[in-house]
């Protein structure tokens, strides 16, 4: 026993004194985890050949009788994983086709075989035919402060490129391809009752929640690969016989390690303030590198004015060909890929909508580590939310994602139209594991929903508040791991000091509403009336007679005006009402929102000719904005206008296609 | 030479149509209408009192699309069957007041009036039905063979994974080819028209034959008319809806003014259709009138083509 603490220790210093620092001043998060890859690419046999050193350190307080990895690509190892079922791969019937990992060797730090050791788990849904987890108990369970070494030797298998790493032809993406630590979550950790491994298995999903580590890799690849990856490229050297070359990356304090190998990539640099940029781009896109880099430094300059810095001084980013499509849209903090076709329209900004939302996870995954198995939304939804806001800013409010003569679309609206337009949108609350999305609604409720949840959060609380509410959450959770609560904490206090008790003493009511319930957000004008006040009219008692007075106008220009609001919607948010009189004067009103009605009484010389609710449309989460408003006088102009567009377009059409 | 003369004449004669053009409008216009109409009232009422139309001004919302997704998915089914009604309708409709158009621009007639258009267009419809259906399967079919089916082998290939560019390529080749075959098809079209409105015997498959005779027979000549005639109306088209669909006018009269002009366009568009067809019809003649125009101009004396 005191011998291997010794070894350990041991150990510790040397890989301490072996891996200093090199990109950043001083490490960034806590590293417990350390890793130390060789790895060689087949590509014939599209396999990774590979040698690992890596550790993990107990710096919880408990006896950790076990350790916990990842084995993630075995999730495409056949078709009834986890990952697979009934999926992709169920078509699949070569062997090549499929993916796995084989652990060749795995030792402890003194050369103790673990093989023995080693069992595969399935905490999640106990399938047996899923293999993407293991958990290894050592001679010696890990006390306070102890480190756990392990050496292994496997070979990756990558599969058919189907859905975020494989290969296709020559073109491979190498991701989830090494055995990775889970998180060891202390009681109390996310609020976790007791402390264990939070080590889930390999889901369609969702795919992240890891320490912030430091990773020596190095990548051998034939020569005339093209390669790139998470790491700063530390040295390239040919071997002896020119055929491969080795490429030695250092990455630290990220969550994941990914890379990208083919022949076709052309290689693009440039700089925002301290940060190296790298694309890699098919040759035949070149014409969109410069809408690339524009994406990526407009994120940069956002999220670093709004939530804060972005602390590694390079960022490589890919955009795969088409035959690499199955990796795009994909995130790994310093490495991300986008998503485009070899011929993109200008007024068409999905790569650079796609480009911000991967970065966007440097910031929302990356450097604020949730756990996206647990809690998606926190991850992908808050994500979209920013994604959306500098897709907004930077190519129109209105036109972010189409900015077409004939049609233009903005990505929060783009993401709200999913949202609202989905027949499953209160099946479920955001409450759920990622896996347990039912009807297909997890890209729904994870993207859009909470996008459009936080844009009406927005609204509500301001623009400047909002962006405090994220300054504070990045300063007091960055490179760790915050829950949902924590994050909702940070609302509660921000909204508290820059507000005060306006919204009450904190926001969960917001959040057990929106993101923990099943509601939705309507507000209507029922209808709003104007009634010329009318004298006295009836019989009239004057001392012994009784007198019939009739109906007579007091004044033609004295209304008693009504509006009749109502709430549909099951969720109650403090709402504000403009309404509009004839003389050109408008009254705002607020309405808590808490009763199913709200009516408005006036008395005076003018009438009411409109009323709306939300007429900012700041509260995004209503489904039905169309009846938020009523006017007298309706302007028909553009349906008119659209009316006889679509008589030209008739009778142009009907010229084309009669000869 | 001869071009130039025939586009002069096929002009001269498309004029001396006006009743055919503005009974093509009127007609055309009418049955867009019995679409038109109730898609808008049913807009209308979807809309009701409401003020989201301020969010229409821009262009289409897809805030305001999302909102009446029920409302909009129930008239849909409406608008789609609707949309398929005056396609097949305005199709066949075409067909007559082609007949009667084809009529008019014959100089075998020398009066031009309403009652001899709509008399050419009922006796040439059967005939000039078989013409069309059968010119424009060709076209179909040529589509299908030129583009579709080569796209589709492409991106079945090699997994699904074409070399970069390659499926731009082909696309780019097949439109290629398909506008350079258009205008011959057009022309068997038109020249088999021609003779069709120009005999009282109705003898579409006869016409057809001929039209495909007369065109090859006359390709150097033909071909380049066609084509000029095309770019001319293609450009002229692309013109209009590029600068008439992305307008706004935001006032009521403005709207009012756009519609008008719209209809204006159109009116010169059914105009140059027309036109298309007078050149043919004086190929077709090789008119007396054609020639002597050119002895005029020239002191050469035209043979007939």
């Amino acid at each position: 026993m005191k011998r291997y603490f010794a070894f350990t220790a041991a150990c510790l210093l040397l890989f301490q004194s072996a891996v200093p620092q090199i990109i950043n001043k001083g490490p960034l998060s806590e590293r417990q985890t350390y890793y130390k890859i060789d790895a060689r690419l087949n590509p014939d046999s599209k396999t990774v050949s590979c040698e690992m050193e890596a550790y993990w350190v107990n710096k919880s307080g408990d006896l950790v009788p076990d350790m916990q990895l990842h084995l993630y690509m075995n999730a495409f190892k056949n078709n009834k994983t986890t990952f697979n079922k009934g999926l992709d791969m169920s078509q699949a019937d070569n062997k090549n086709d499929f993916g796995w990992i084989e652990i060749k060797s795995f030792t402890d730090g003194k050369g103790n075989n673990l093989l023995d050791r080693m069992s595969f788990i399935s905490p999640d849904d106990n399938n047996r035919d899923d293999q993407s987890v293991i958990r290894i108990v050592p001679e010696n369970p890990a006390k306070p402060g102890d480190t756990l070494f392990i050496k292994v030797r496997f070979e990756t298998k990558l599969p058919v490129g189907s859905f975020r790493t494989g290969y296709s032809d020559d073109y491979f993406f190498v991701a989830q391809w090494f055995p990775k630590f889970g998180v060891y979550e202390p009681a109390g950790m996310r609020y976790a009752v007791k402390g264990g491994w939070n080590c889930h298995q390999f889901h369609r999903n969702s795919e992240f929640y890891s320490n912030h580590s430091v990773y020596d890799v190095k990548i051998t690849v034939p020569s005339d690969y093209v390669t790139g990856s998470g790491g700063l490229l530390l040295n390239e050297e040919k071997e002896s016989d020119g055929k491969n070359k080795t490429l030695t990356y250092r990455a630290e304090d990220i969550a994941d390690f990914a890379w990208t190998a083919w022949p076709g990539y052309a290689v693009f640099n440039e700089e925002w303030n301290h940060v190296k940029i790298t694309l890699l781009i098919p040759h035949i896109r070149k014409d969109q590198v410069e809408r690339q880099f524009r994406a990526v430094k407009n994120a940069l300059e956002y999220l670093t004015e709004k939530v804060g810095p972005y602390p590694w001084p390079y960022l490589t980013f890919v955009d795969p060909p088409t035959k690499g499509s199955f990796a795009c849209g994909m995130e790994y903090t310093t490495l991300f890929t986008s998503m485009s076709g070899d011929k993109m329209p200008e007024f068409l900004h999905w790569p650079e909508m796609v480009t911000v939302h991967e970065f966007g996870h440097a910031y929302f995954m990356g450097i604020l580590a949730s756990n996206e198995f647990e809690e998606p939304w926190l991850d992908e939804g808050v994500n979209s939310f920013w994604e959306e806001r500098i897709v907004d800013h930077y190519w129109g409010e209105n036109s972010g994602l189409i900015d077409n003569p004939l049609l233009k679309i903005s990505d929060k609206s783009f993401s709200r139209s999913s949202y609202i337009g989905s027949s499953n949108r209160q099946v479920i609350t955001n409450r759920e594991y990622s896996w347990n999305y039912p009807h297909g609604t997890y890209d729904m409720m994870s993207y859009n929903k909470t996008a459009t949840i936080l844009y009406t959060l927005m609204g509500l609380i301001g623009e400047e508040t909002t962006n405090e509410v994220f300054r504070e959450y990045y300063k007091r959770w960055a490179f760790k791991h915050p829950s949902g609560k924590d994050f909702i904490n940070v609302v509660n206090e921000v909204v508290k000091s820059k507000l005060g008790d306006r919204f009450g003493p904190d926001m969960n009511w917001f959040f057990d509403q929106t993101i923990y319930g099943t509601g939705i957000v309507d507000y209507k004008v029922n209808r709003f009336s104007n009634e010329k006040i009318r004298d006295f009219t009836g019989i009239l008692s004057e001392a012994d007679t009784q007198r019939f007075v009739t109906n007579v106008t007091k004044d033609d220009t004295i209304y008693k005006s009504t509006v009749e609001l109502y709430r549909p919607g099951d969720v109650m948010l403090p709402v504000d009402i403009l309404i509009h009189f004839d003389d050109g004067d408008t009254i705002n009103e607020s309405w808590d929102g808490k009763d199913r009605f709200k009516d408005f009484f006036y008395t005076g010389e003018r009438k009411i000719d409109w009323v709306k609710i939300d007429p900012g449309y700041k509260i995004r989460m209503d489904v039905n904005f169309t009846n938020n408003s009523m006017t007298e006088n309706p302007d028909r102009v553009p349906l008119r206008r659209y009316m006889d567009k679509f008589v030209i377009f008739m009778q142009y059409f009907l010229n084309i296609i009669s000869l | 030479m001869k071009i130039l003369l025939y586009l002069k004449s096929g002009a001269g004669r498309s004029f001396n149509a006006w009743r055919g053009i503005l009974i093509t409008w009127v007609t055309v216009l009418f049955l867009i209408s019995l679409l038109v109409l109730p898609v808008k009232s049913g807009f209308k009422g979807m809309l009701g009192s409401s003020m989201i139309t301020e969010q229409l001004k821009d262009t289409v919302n897809i805030d305001v699309i999302s909102d009446l997704q029920q409302e909009i998915g129930a008239i849909l089914p409406v608008i789609g069957a609707g949309f398929l009604l005056v396609c097949f309708f305005g199709f066949l409709l075409n067909i007559f007041l082609t007949g009667g158009i084809f009529t008019l621009l014959s100089n075998k007639q020398s009066s031009k009036s309403s009652s001899l258009f709509f008399s050419g267009g009922a006796s040439n419809f059967w005939s000039f039905l078989i013409i069309n259906v059968i010119i424009t399967a060709i076209i179909i079919l040529s589509v299908i063979v030129i583009s579709v089916i080569p796209i589709m082998i492409l991106s079945q290939s090699n997994s699904g994974n074409p070399e970069p560019g390659i499926m731009g390529k082909t696309v780019r080749i097949a439109l290629i080819i398909l506008a350079l075959l258009l205008p011959v098809l057009l022309l068997v079209a038109d020249y088999a028209r021609a003779w069709q409105a120009d005999n009282s015997e109705k003898k579409p498959f006869k016409a057809i034959g001929f039209g495909f005779m007369r065109t090859f027979k006359t390709f150097f000549l033909s071909y380049p008319l066609m084509l000029t005639v095309i770019l001319v109306q293609a450009g002229y088209g692309a013109l209009v809806i590029y600068k008439l669909m992305p307008a706004k006018p935001s006032a009521a009269g403005d709207v009012f003014l756009f519609f008008m002009l719209s209809q204006l366009l159109f009116i010169i568009k059914i105009l140059m259709r027309i036109w298309r067809y007078g050149c043919i019809t004086s190929a077709f003649e090789d008119v007396i009138a054609v020639q002597k125009d050119y002895q005029d101009m020239t002191g050469e004396v035209v043979s007939p083509v």
